[in-house]
């Protein structure tokens, strides 16, 4: 990570971790690798801005809501409760924090119209594995809150929701998010590929720039 | 002078190679090394499709660390300006041209490898307590040309302590004996990840021995 720097001619740097929430690396190893102390660092002739991860950001409900209609077009919210999973784990609990957050938000939402919107977990109550029994809607969304897809949303996700068995072919070759809807305990499911494969991201990336501009004063004032 | 403008002085000054690359001018092309009397090229023309094709070697196993010596062959960039020269080039050797730039320049800043170590944290913060004699043999089993890395070693065990002499330690970063003028050197400024990784490994083994 400390090639980084040596990559670019722009004295000015922002820097956004593409992680899903706050944590071990986003609060200790990145500010390490590249010597950060603050919001704003100088540092070997360059300006540094370290900006919160994107998956906090207000803006992943739009992703997520985008998603939905991906993923489920033409069925009714008013029928459908969203999930979203995360990972979840007993050994810390701001791991849970950041899904927690975007469900808050999501249900403030005028365009959010959902029966139920239900932060659940792989490893931490409520767990993903009780979907069926968490809502009374006859449809489900689940969408894993992930950066990018791998074991948890082709595997082990599937595994818990019931369309999928532990084992078979190999995890990425699997089509769990080609052949919605799943007709599982008499309701009808729909499952998306980590939010973090949405082409939106690009733009949470950004709204993370504006977001730190907005909070820091970071402009030198002209004497 | 902006990282583009050094590229295009370095070219003009007779520079035709990088790693496993040879870059071409009038117009600006790049290809493999061993591709130089292939005819049977695919053709690219946008700099980003340098990313895919560094991902995997030929055989289509992940390349962990860009200065692999496995990048694929079959390919020429045909490319319009110095500025999409530099963007592959950055695509397939990252930070490569600036870290030559600041080596240059006396101001790229080396890590020795004890440095690195006591950086480390979590599972890897115990790696600082590999021995001097198990640091000089990781040097020669993960790094230099036999070992697939490409990049010339300018770190040392620690100030005091040179890297001993081997492959791994003398290569400059340069292959097929082509000039030092004519190419620009692949760099390690301080140990890769895999290094450390490996280090990890070989502080168990070192902790085990000393227990049987």
């Amino acid at each position: 990570m400390r090639e980084a720097l040596y990559l670019i001619d722009a004295p000015e740097v922002y820097v956004v971790p593409d992680f899903i929430s706050e944590g071990y690396f986003t609060q200790e190893v990145i500010p390490r690798e590249l010597e950060l102390t603050g919001p704003t660092t100088h540092v070997h002739g360059k300006t540094i801005h370290y900006c919160d991860p994107v998956g906090i950001h207000p803006s992943m409900t739009s992703l997520i809501l985008q998603r939905t209609k991906e993923v489920a077009p033409n069925v009714p919210q008013e029928q459908s409760t969203l999930f979203i999973v995360g990972h979840g784990t007993s050994l810390n609990k701001n791991s849970t924090k950041a899904i927690a957050d975007q469900v808050a938000l999501i249900k403030t939402l005028p365009e959010c119209h959902f029966a139920e919107v239900l932060d659940t977990y792989m490893e931490e109550a409520p767990f993903i594995a009780d979907w069926a029994t968490l809502s009374d809607t006859p449809n489900a969304i689940v969408v894993p809150f992930f950066i990018a897809d791998g074991l948890h949303s082709y595997q082990d996700i599937p595994v818990m929701l019931g369309f999928e068995k532990d084992e078979g072919q190999a995890a990425s070759q699997k089509e769990v998010f080609r052949n919605n809807p799943y007709q599982l305990r008499g309701k009808t499911l729909y499952y998306s590929a980590a939010i973090g494969t949405e082409p939106m991201m690009a733009d949470v990336i950004l709204d993370q720039i504006s977001t730190f501009d907005s909070n820091h004063v970071t402009l030198a004032t002209p004497s | 002078m902006s990282l583009s403008q050094l590229l295009h002085d370095a070219i003009d000054s007779g520079v035709h190679q990088i790693g496993q690359i040879r870059i071409l001018t009038q117009p600006f092309r790049l290809h493999h090394i061993d591709d130089v009397l292939s005819d049977e090229l695919e053709v690219h023309t946008d700099p980003d499709d340098a990313r895919e094709i560094g991902l995997y070697t030929e055989s289509g196993r992940y390349r962990f660390t860009k200065g692999e010596l496995s990048l694929k062959k079959g390919w020429i960039f045909h490319l319009k300006s110095i500025d999409e020269v530099h963007q592959a080039l950055d695509l397939f050797y990252p930070a490569s041209l600036g870290i030559w730039r600041a080596l240059n320049q006396d101001t790229l800043r080396i890590q020795h490898l004890r440095e690195k170590l006591s950086r480390q944290t979590g599972m890897y913060r115990f790696t600082q307590n590999i021995s001097t004699k198990g640091a000089q043999e990781l040097v020669q089993k993960v790094c230099g040309p036999s070992n697939q890395c490409v990049k010339r070693i300018l770190w040392k065990i620690d100030e005091q302590t040179p890297l001993e002499p081997s492959e791994a330690s003398e290569f400059n970063g340069i292959l097929k004996d082509c000039h030092t003028n004519e190419a620009i050197p692949l760099l390690c400024q301080e140990a890769c990840n895999y290094f450390v990784s490996e280090t990890r490994k070989k502080v168990k083994e070192e902790f085990d021995a000393s227990q049987s």
